[in-house]
């Protein structure tokens, strides 16, 4: 494969060009209620290439037949020729790469039947249906797949990459007359099939908490003191902060440079936020990113101050710093845009415990868990699975609906004590941004205490 | 291929899609990007010992065979089903296929956007503009001997302006989208949209605070509709958990509220002949003068819980069709509904009409996290992302940092009011709806 890219790319007159190629190969079995849905194995396949001619934009074509490859090259070159701009696109400079990297597959999928994946969901949704009898719906996902990428450009950069993954989710529905509740387990993993057994309490658990909902209150609205969960705290840092350290939402905007200069304090000394594309075995981890930069551990905040931001060669050439290996593209259908990998609050005080960050707060909120969270920009949602109102320095009663208001300004500044509890959430899912959703990524984080965030609801 | 798939399938229905998409992306200001993507594939399922299989693949050149055994195999596993195909019948006239769009050179589009961009162009605003033009072909049959093709042109045109001064972020956004190029009236009415948007909020004022009128846009309705779109879905009615599933017949809603699917609107996004299981395109009435009169079913789920097809089953080039809405029309309730989204395009106003005898309260454009809670449930919760507050009848600025929270089903057992600003939003039909007595908590 990589000979054909090679050759194709030779035929290119543009002065900069890149090819892409992917195989991907899946399962995925699906059941809802008690029944099976789905089993099925696919094989997707397709090519992208994007080209660059000094003085002009970007030319971009996807393909799903690798017969067109070398009428692709000609046409991006095409496309990019139709765009003339007056400041050019510069990429930073990177050395040329030329590897061949198998992530581990930790029991390759591709030799699992469909029966034996089929048998494992079933147990999983089996665990949550057994839970009670107001478990009244489910779903359960099992789904994984390989991905063979093969990327050239024509600085010299030669890479064959084969990327594993594997995701079980499950959603559990309880129901009592007119009130209706969800509880959640999704984890997801870039690994294979050894990595996925003896879940099933996992799956108990969320199923339970579906119906302890039933009868938690909705929490009363309103601003109040919140420790996030090592889970929500993670999707805190992605939304809050994650986003915007993208450097394309602020490399053409002055104003927005402006607002994200190095060196300005967003947190208090406590505060230490990364994103490490190269770290060991997690969801977002690649070794080379979608333009054939190696990842690395980029420090973001640090000791409560902007030190650095996510780019891709375009963006980092465009602001004068070095590319950060965070150029992703979903598939061969899309071009690589700035994305975050593996994003994280590192543990505060070493031994610092739940706790400690609960024991002084007199009235408010435990958020626990994640349903999501989306940002724009200065305000953001992070959304909890479930909370519980904490009384006179006590976890209290449960509570529904926990959807915490952020503003950027104003919430990471108020971060005032994070635990030593670090630990990665690999859940299934991934970030959306540009049309391109779900990318795999992982947050990691420890307990997190704001001293007062919104907490939306009936006032 | 799809004869060839049915021939050696024999008791199967098969789909096979091609797109051609051209996309520009204007970023601040600047054409950056032209791209094309191309892209065929085609969908087997297969009725296999009582069992039902599916299998898909983008390979230039499938192997039949080799196709029709992916598609058994995962038939093996499923469970028993007595699924019928739809036999070949007659299909309604969907204008679908639009010759200037389908024609329109990189050039035209260019120039489109550039357009767009400077009627947009304002100091210390960032403006970015995409357009993407598809064009492309469907083909559908099964082995009962239903068939159909249709060609298709797809135009979307989104608009994003972002103004940031100091540590305040504003983004505004908007967007057309429909089967034909955007008229000279259309990107008008959209830049306009994001003008007034623009300058109501360069104001800030403090949020107001406890159970207030509220105007939901068109835009910030989604939250609004998102459970309905749930709890009006066979899948989840056959499921046991939607709440409206043994509400046909009653009056669950405000008399005035209307919903209505239809796939055959006049250049509307989704029109379409037939679904992607050889069903005939219809009108499917949901609710009524705020009764509930039915779901929308695909094959499977209408096989499953003894109903019929409504013609709503959408596949991809993999996996197994899944229950998708078409045109979704909500509205007040007339002896015209269906016909007053076909009008002539309105100046746009913000809050629909609806603001002017409200004392004290919000019109909301956009909210942060929707899709992301409990949403079946009818409950929702949400932070502002655009949002103006109401004193005395005027807009007097935008609100930041406050969350509105309610549930669907209480708060539109009586709607305020219904705006006079119908649009499309995507597929989805909608004026302002103004409720009543919805949460506003702030910090």
């Amino acid at each position: 494969m990589k000979d054909r890219l090679a050759a194709a790319l030779k035929t290119s007159r543009a002065d900069y060009t890149e090819i892409r190629v992917e195989r991907t190969w899946s399962s995925a079995v699906t059941f809802r209620g008690r029944r099976l849905e789905t089993a099925t194995v696919s094989e997707d396949q397709g090519g992208f290439v994007r080209a660059l001619d000094r003085g002009c934009g970007w030319g971009i074509a996807s393909f799903t037949s690798l017969d067109e490859l070398p009428a692709m090259v000609a046409r991006a070159h095409e496309l990019s020729r139709a765009i003339r701009l007056d400041r050019a696109i510069r990429l930073a400079e990177t050395a040329p790469q030329v590897a061949d990297t198998a992530l581990d597959l930790d029991g390759d999928v591709r030799g699992i039947s469909l029966g034996e994946k089929k048998k494992l969901i079933e147990a999983y949704n089996g665990a949550m249906l057994a839970v009670s009898d107001a478990v009244v719906d489910t779903q359960a996902i099992y789904r994984d797949e390989v991905s063979e990428v093969w990327y050239v450009n024509s600085e010299g950069t030669a890479l064959a990459q084969v990327r594993p993954e594997v995701t079980v989710s499950g959603t559990a529905i309880a129901r009592r007359d007119g009130t209706i509740e969800k509880g959640l387990e999704s984890i997801g993993l870039r690994k294979g099939w050894r990595s996925v057994h003896g879940l099933e309490e996992r799956f108990r658990v969320v199923a339970r908490r579906a119906v302890d909902l039933l009868d938690a209150p909705r929490v009363q609205g309103g601003a109040y003191p919140v420790i996030l969960d090592n889970e929500l705290a993670g999707v805190f840092v992605h939304e809050a902060f994650g986003h915007l350290s993208e450097a394309d939402f602020v490399y053409e905007n002055p104003q927005a440079r402006e607002m994200m200069t190095l060196g300005r304090r967003f947190g208090k000394p406590v505060l230490n936020v990364g994103d490490n594309g190269a770290a060991k075995g997690l969801r977002g981890t690649l070794s080379f990113d979608d333009e054939g930069t190696p990842t690395q551990d980029t420090p973001l905040i640090k000791d409560g101050i902007l030190v650095g931001r996510l780019h891709s060669r375009e963006t980092a050439a465009a602001m004068g710093e070095r590319p950060t290996g965070n150029a992703r593209a979903m598939s061969f259908r899309h071009p690589p845009i700035v994305r975050m990998t593996n994003t994280y609050i590192a543990p505060g005080r070493k031994g610092a415990t739940v706790e400690d960050l609960i024991k002084d707060v007199k009235l408010g909120v435990y958020a626990c868990g994640a349903f999501g969270g989306q940002t724009m920009l200065e305000n953001f949602s992070f959304t909890a699975a479930w909370g519980h109102m904490i009384r006179d320095g006590h976890i209290a009663e449960m509570v529904k609906d926990v959807v915490l208001a952020g503003n950027l300004f104003q919430t990471l500044d108020r971060i005032d004590h994070i635990a030593g509890d670090f630990t990665w959430n690999q859940m299934g899912g991934g970030c959306g941004k540009g049309g391109q959703f779900p990318l795999p990524v992982t947050e990691g984080a420890p307990h997190v205490r704001i001293e007062e965030i919104l907490v939306g609801g009936d006032v | 291929m799809i004869e060839q798939l049915l021939a050696a399938a024999r008791c199967a229905d098969a789909l096979w899609r091609r797109e051609e998409r051209t996309a520009i992306a204007f970023e601040s200001g600047r054409l950056k990007t032209a791209g094309i993507v191309e892209e065929a594939g085609v969908n087997l399922r297969v009725v296999s010992g009582g069992r039902v299989g599916v299998a898909g693949t983008t390979a230039a050149a499938p192997d039949v065979d080799e196709l029709v055994a992916r598609a058994r195999a995962s038939a093996e596993l499923s469970e028993e089903l007595d699924l019928a195909f739809p036999p070949a019948s007659p299909l309604p006239q969907a204008s679908t296929f639009f010759e200037r769009a389908a024609n329109a050179s990189l050039d035209q589009l260019i120039a489109m956007g550039r357009r767009l961009v400077e009627r947009l162009a304002r100091e210390g605003c960032q403006v970015n503009v995409a357009i993407e033009r598809e064009v492309g072909e469907t083909m559908v049959g099964n082995t009962a001997g239903a068939r159909g093709r249709y060609p298709a042109t797809g135009v979307g045109v989104t608009a994003e302006v972002i103004r940031i001064a100091a540590d305040d972020v504003l983004m505004i956004y908007d967007q057309y989208v429909g089967a034909d190029l955007p008229s000279g009236d259309a990107l008008e009415a959209l830049a306009r949209s994001i003008e007034m948007r623009l300058e109501a909020a360069l104001t800030i004022v403090s949020p107001p605070e406890g159970a207030l009128p509220v105007v939901f846009t068109p835009a910030g309705l989604a939250a609004i509709v998102l459970p309905l779109e749930q709890a009006l879905s066979g899948k989840t009615v056959l499921q046991g958990s939607s709440p409206l599933a043994a509400k046909v017949g009653e009056q669950a809603f405000d008399t005035r509220l209307s919903i209505v699917d239809d796939p055959v609107v006049p250049n509307g996004p989704a029109s379409r002949p037939l679904d992607d299981e050889c069903v005939p395109s219809a009108r499917t009435p949901l609710v009524e003068r705020g009764i509930v009169r039915g779901f929308v079913y695909d094959l499977e789920t209408a096989a499953r819980a003894k109903s019929r097809s409504t013609g709503h089953g959408r596949r991809g080039i993999f996996g197994k069709p899944v229950i998708r809405y078409t045109n979704l029309i909500v509205g007040e309730a007339s002896d015209h509904v269906g016909a007053q989204h076909a009008g002539p395009l309105r100046a746009p106003s913000l809050g629909g009409g609806l603001i002017a005898d409200m004392e004290d309260g919000l019109i909301v454009d956009d909210l942060i996290g929707v899709g992301q809670g409990n949403v079946i449930g009818g409950g929702f919760s949400h932070p502002v992302g655009l949002a103006y507050r109401v004193q005395g009848g005027e807009i007097t600025g935008r609100v930041k940092d406050a969350a509105v929270a309610g549930n669907v089903y209480d708060l539109l057992k009586r709607i305020a009011g219904f705006g006079t600003d119908g649009r499309w939003l995507g597929s989805r039909w909608s004026p302002s709806l103004r409720l009543d007595g919805v949460s506003v908590a702030r910090r």
